[in-house]
């Protein structure tokens, strides 16, 4: 654990000093402690606001989406006992999408964009919800294969949106949000962003244990005296308001929430009491990371979806068959 | 290049022989920028354009609005809302009902639609995929393509266009033109060493996200043609960059796109990151002027843009008038001479009335 948390910290302070703009590491660190150590200003106004208005927002803000997307992926893979589930497989983000779409459309942004993409990532959810349940009872297959139903409708009602906008003004406009993307990152839109998330993050890591304990199965669980249904829902809402607020501010981010669970579960284990934090600090360390790859490697920034998949498959595939072989040769 | 625009010329003018102007009555043949045979018994008067920018080609080409039939959405917009609206009021009783599901956007046509108002031509994107096309050729409508690209292919479509409404000397007069202007800002310019040119940031996209014009861009050859440096040439074509990309670059003079209608310099000067630029703190952030279509792509009005960009990024250099030349040309192109308060509104003076050198565009 306490590695995952240097690792998010270097992936920080690397992500501080690098950019397109080449300013020297003493330099940015100068610049951030000017307050606290005396230090002689020898920088541009450009540096310093490169440091303290475009990076710091953007690497902060990446690293609390990849921390929320990672948490929520680890409680709903053992909540549905399901390694294939993932925020994007219950349509959350494909709600949030639509939310967040139609926002635009509408020529909302701020915090009615973000109100948006959660209640709809809500709604998607709720929906999910509804066509799961038969007879009072809701089996995990039928929840995945809801969700890929209402996520494929809502990804079709983005099209409309997308097909209806203004394409001078509007579209691009959506186009590039729903690509996932840092580059917009801000002060405020951190502080946007920030309490949905907080919220998330706490509710998850504190109600960590009754992952474990709903990942015993319903009947195991209620045998405990535990809930199922309603422990269930608390999940799933805290899942959707974390989702939503990171598709809110940096449109859909794929694959983080499905496969930095799975990786965190191979080196720390299945025990979700260490395992959701450990998935937020590497989640977090590992958008943070593609992030600065996304808007240092070439001059221009390379969309954020491209790289977590690119970079993640050939990772996330030596990891597995590491593992394998672990297994095998026990 | 020279050699590149003479050939496509001399393509497009040993087929235009067959296009003499005589009363339009002589059947026309063209070899189309995707090297087809297009073929008319009469040059084309009832014509739907799909590409936007040449649409307005067409009515400067023509001097009226009389051949078009059909025209894209967004072509129409831009026509009916800017200059030749006001020139041309009727335009906006031309349809625009062509494209396919009756969509605002994209290229598919409505095959139908376009049948009913029984066009002689059909002119549509040659670049694209064959869906485009194909629905078009399969109904039997004869059909000419064009390229999008670099100052060769802006003058084969002028030249395959006017050749196609039986009218070359017009082809001529705007090619001439063309060569001439580029010619007077070389000439100026060419004593300027490297490193005191300019450079210059053209921005496609600046309200959602950041877009910026590189090497191989229409954008770079005015930019070089007029004095000035690609501060973005390092990216090939048009890529999104972050505002920390723009700030290494630190270009000289920076200019926003036509496209995005809300786009103000105010986006620049406002911007804690951009605001600090050397564009910006010298006041040389410009948004593109807008006349019979917007002057950020090549259009038939390229060298007015040339001109008005040649001023600002060396204005001790060049000596155009420029509000005579649009007066002049617009009266030939379109055979309406604009107002001083409609030429102001082609050059945005109210927004970029505050921008170095700009008074050099105000009316006397």
């Amino acid at each position: 654990m306490g590695a995952f948390g240097l690792l998010l910290l270097a992936a920080m302070l690397a992500g501080l000093g690098l950019g397109r703009l080449s300013i020297p590491l003493p330099t940015v660190a100068a610049i951030l402690f000017q307050d606290i150590v005396p230090v002689t200003k020898d920088w541009s106004v450009l540096d310093e606001r490169i440091v303290t208005l475009v990076r710091a927002p953007r690497i902060l803000i990446a690293a609390l989406s990849g921390a929320a997307l990672a948490m929520c992926g680890a409680a709903l893979q053992g909540i549905f006992r399901n390694p294939l589930v993932s925020p994007q497989i219950l349509g959350i983000s494909s709600g949030a999408a639509f939310g967040g779409a139609l926002a635009i459309l509408f020529g909302y942004s701020g915090f009615m964009l973000v109100g948006s993409a959660f209640a709809f990532g809500v709604l998607a959810l709720l929906s999910v919800g509804f066509v799961a349940r038969v007879d009072g009872r809701t089996e995990t297959a039928t929840i995945v294969l809801a969700g890929i139903i209402v996520g494929a409708l809502f990804a079709a009602l983005v099209s409309l949106v997308q097909f209806v906008a203004d394409p001078n003004s509007s579209l691009p406009a959506i186009v590039g949000w729903l690509m996932g993307s840092f580059a917009s990152a801000t002060w405020p839109r951190l502080m946007l962003a920030a309490p949905a998330i907080a919220i998330a993050a706490i509710g998850l890591y504190l109600l960590r244990f009754r992952v474990n304990v709903l990942s015993l199965g319903d009947d195991e669980a209620r045998s405990f005296g535990v809930k199922v249904e309603r422990d269930r829902w608390i999940f799933f809402i805290l899942v959707a308001l974390g989702t939503g607020a990171v598709v809110a501010v940096a449109g859909v981010v794929g694959w983080v929430g499905l496969v930095v669970p799975h990786a965190a579960r191979l080196i720390v284990g299945p025990d979700h009491r260490i395992l959701v934090p450990a998935s937020a600090l590497l989640g977090a360390a590992y958008l943070v990371i593609i992030d600065t790859l996304a808007r240092t490697v070439s001059a221009s920034e390379i969309p954020l979806s491209v790289l977590t998949a690119i970079i993640g498959a050939p990772v996330f595939a030596l990891l597995l068959r590491r593992s394998r072989r672990q297994e095998n040769a026990r | 290049m020279k050699r590149a625009f003479r050939n496509l010329l001399l393509t497009a003018s040993v087929v235009s022989l067959a296009a003499t102007s005589v009363a339009g009555a002589e059947p026309v043949s063209v070899t189309d920028m995707m090297d087809r045979t297009v073929e008319l018994e009469n040059p084309a008067s009832r014509i739907t354009m799909i590409p936007i920018p040449s649409t307005s080609t067409v009515i400067a080409l023509d001097g009226s609005t009389e051949r078009l039939v059909g025209m894209h959405p967004l072509a129409k917009s831009a026509i009916t809302e800017a200059i030749l609206g006001a020139f041309f009021p009727e335009a906006k009783d031309i349809t625009s009902d062509i494209l396919a599901g009756g969509a605002s956007t994209g290229f598919a046509p409505n095959v139908e639609a376009i049948a009913a108002l029984n066009p002689d031509l059909v002119v549509q994107w040659g670049h694209m995929a064959d869906d485009v096309v194909g629905p078009l050729t399969n109904a039997g409508f004869t059909t000419s393509l064009i390229l999008y690209g670099d100052e060769a292919k802006a003058r084969a479509i002028i030249s395959m266009l006017g050749n196609l409404i039986g009218k070359p000397e017009k082809v001529d007069e705007i090619i001439a033109w063309r060569d001439e202007t580029a010619a007077k800002i070389e000439a100026a310019v060419a004593d300027v060493p490297d490193a005191e040119k300019p450079s210059v940031l053209y921005l496609l996209r600046a309200q959602s996200e950041l877009r910026a014009s590189g090497t191989g861009s229409y954008n770079d050859y005015y930019i070089n043609l007029a004095g000035g440096r690609n501060a973005a040439a390092e990216l090939d074509g048009l890529k999104p960059v972050n505002a920390e990309q723009i700030a290494a670059w630190n270009p000289d003079v920076i200019l926003l796109n036509g496209f995005e209608s809300e786009l103000d310099v105010s986006r620049i000067y406002d911007d804690p990151v951009l605001g600090a630029t050397n564009a910006a703190v010298s006041k040389r952030v410009y948004k593109m002027p807008i006349g019979g279509y917007r002057w950020d792509p090549p259009s038939q009005e390229s060298p007015l843009t040339w001109q008005w960009l040649a001023t600002l990024l060396h204005p001790e250099k060049v000596e155009f008038d420029l509000r005579g030349q649009i007066g002049d040309w617009y009266g030939k192109l379109y055979g309406h001479t604009p107002s001083t308060e409609q030429i102001d509104a082609i050059l945005r003076m109210e927004m970029n009335g505050a921008g170095a050198s700009y008074e050099r565009f105000a009316a006397r």
